[in-house]
């Protein structure tokens, strides 16, 4: 999840940090090249296996999904179960993965979280029933819900103030990376092994390879130094410091670590008895709309269910499942586009923008899928429909809900109000992923997107009624336009 | 002999913080305001002369608004009254939001001066 944090200006190679409330702050000596930016390299790496396994995880279900739903004897609504029961999982994971990995450090969790997935993925690929699947894909979706919320805060917190933004950011592009992974590798193993009836489950099994990494990795890791002076404990803080930065930034950087440190403290002070004020409450359903809103655009189900979706259009399995990496493709192509966009583009405007192209996109798989007759033009269109939205998804709502959800909270509630729009979030995306087969199995694919092409319109209501702009404004000129807009 | 008022995030909150200065002038002397809202309490309702110490939520400890001013109670050990704004809550209200002037008033170690605004 990315957090807000504050900017910096060049002034004669030295940085001049500015405050996330826009006053200025210390001025650090820049970070020279040493073999501390090797060691800072490495760990950002080994950190972002943390996202990989994320995407990896959640995709690696698309493909496996038709031969393990062969193989163990699936509905369309255990089908369902067995794959947003990870999703809820991840949804309990982020919630109890913040807390331990306040109390017990952010490496601490996730070499813990390493071991999770190792467990779980074992777990699917040596499972005899669906139930005993489902068991451990809840398991495996507690490792993904605290890998979303530990990792992003492991390296933001690491690493120097002018190259967090690019380093979060590349933990979000390992997400989408770690789902085309999985997506080609599905594709490959299924086109030369698809006859066996257990393929799933060596689809399933690439997936300790990435945990296996992540855990040798931060085994060799250091601990977090803002989690370090949140426990007091400034020498070893220093120390990791050191390893990571130069020796004079090392020394000067102590200081913006401990009023750093001192600014997540303050952002957990809120909670729920604070929800009795009204501004506040309208700024937490704003939050819980566009995460909600965001899942239904129904991103996910194409993310999980892409390869049958294709196949009921009309692809043979082999080709589907080829034909899905481009799902994957066009989805870090997207995110790529997006984040690029980010800062350059309104606010509202991108919203609207995203959520009109993503609408039209679905209706015009809708009426392909209504009207075409059945044969491979039909099944081109949909594809080409289904990646365009995929594409136009990623580059505008995806990643821009996350970013107005790190924004328009005041500091104080932020910890909580972002904790219960995630949760939201998960949740939505766990309730499309569970009634996704069987409602297309009852309806049909047009039926179904003509479904969304509704939720579509509803979010653009949303959106141009509720959603504010908060592009380029400060966060005391935000809490102040909303103190007096939404009492 | 010190008045502390609770300064919630609402109309009777604001009108508590005049209340209480008022109190603290009755009195004769200081005030402390520990501020339960989530942003910066606005001093200007205060008269000149006023002398105020501003306390703020820092922190998990203090995310239960009760806890946090029955601690203050506790670090300034010579207040004498606590002032907190109230208003008419319906039954429904009270049980889904719970009240904070209402457990105040009930957990208090001081007396209380309950003040609505007009």
């Amino acid at each position: 999840m990315r957090s807000q944090e504050h900017s910096f200006g060049r002034t004669q190679d030295w940085i001049e940090m500015t405050r996330s409330d826009g006053s200025t702050g210390a001025v650090l000596p820049p970070d020279t090249a040493g073999t501390h930016s090797h060691r800072l390299g490495i760990i950002a790496v080994i950190a972002t296996f943390g996202g990989l396994l994320f995407g990896y995880d959640t995709g690696v279900i698309n493909g496996a999904l038709e031969p393990l739903k062969e193989d163990l004897g699936l509905s369309t609504f255990t089908e369902g179960f067995v794959v947003s029961i990870l999703i809820f999982g991840a949804a309990i994971g982020a919630l109890v993965g913040g807390r331990l990995s306040d109390k017990f450090g952010r490496r601490h969790n996730i070499l813990l979280l390493a071991i999770v997935f190792m467990v779980g993925t074992l777990g699917c690929v040596l499972a005899p029933t669906w139930e005993v699947l489902a068991l451990f894909r809840f398991i495996l979706g507690l490792a993904v819900g605290g890998a979303s919320a530990t990792v992003p805060v492991y390296l933001s917190e690491i690493s120097p103030a002018e190259r967090r933004g690019s380093v979060v950011t590349r933990n979000e592009v390992m997400i989408v990376s770690g789902q085309f992974a999985a997506f080609i590798i599905n594709a490959i193993i299924f086109n030369v092994w698809g006859e066996h009836d257990s393929v799933w489950r060596f689809m399933l099994l690439v997936a300790v390879a990435p945990a296996i990494v992540l855990f040798v990795g931060m085994l060799r890791m250091p601990e977090s130094p803002r989690w370090l002076v949140l426990q007091g404990r400034d020498d070893e803080a220093l120390e990791v410091l050191k390893q990571v930065r130069s020796p004079e930034r090392a020394e000067a950087e102590m200081a913006e670590v401990h009023r750093l440190a001192e600014e997540e403290k303050l952002s957990k002070t809120g909670g729920a008895t604070d929800l009795s004020v009204r501004w506040i409450r309208r700024l937490i359903y704003i939050g819980v709309g566009l995460g909600v809103f965001q899942q239904f655009t129904g991103i996910n189900s194409v993310m999980y269910y892409g390869t049958q979706l294709l196949g009921d259009a009309g692809f043979s399995a082999n080709a589907a499942i080829v034909a899905n990496i481009l799902n994957g493709l066009f989805s870090v192509l997207g995110i790529s586009v997006g984040l690029y966009l980010m800062n350059k583009v309104d606010r509202r405007k991108m919203l609207l923008g995203g959520f009109a192209l993503t609408t039209t996109f679905h209706l015009l798989v809708g009426l392909s899928a209504l009207l075409l007759p059945d044969g491979t033009v039909k099944a081109y269109f949909i594809l080409v429909f289904v990646v365009l939205f995929v594409f136009c998804m990623q580059g505008t709502i995806g990643p821009l809900v996350w970013l107005m959800l790190a924004e328009i909270f005041p500091l104080k509630i932020r910890s909580f109000a972002i904790g219960v729009c995630v949760f939201a979030l998960w949740i939505a995306n766990a309730a499309v992923a569970l009634l996704f087969p069987p409602v297309v199995d009852a309806l049909g694919i047009a039926p179904t997107f003509f479904i969304f092409v509704v939720l579509g319109l509803l979010a653009l209501v949303f959106i141009y009624t509720q959603v504010p702009e908060t592009r380029g404004q400060s966060l005391e000129e935000l809490e102040d336009r909303f103190r007096k807009e939404y009492s | 002999m010190s008045v502390l008022v609770a300064v919630t995030d609402s109309p009777e909150g604001i009108h508590s913080l005049s209340a209480a200065a008022d109190e603290a002038a009755l009195l004769g002397t200081d005030l402390i305001a520990v501020n339960l809202t989530l942003g910066k309490l606005d001093l200007s309702v205060l008269p000149e002369d006023c002398k105020v110490t501003v306390v703020e939520r820092e922190g998990r400890e203090d995310r239960d608004p009760v806890a946090a001013v029955l601690d203050e109670l506790e670090v300034f050990p010579d207040v004498t009254r606590l002032v907190i704004g109230i208003r008419k809550r319906s039954r429904v209200g009270k049980a889904l939001l719970g009240s904070v002037s209402q457990r105040l008033l009930l957990t208090s170690p001081v007396s209380v001066l309950a003040v609505k605004a007009p």
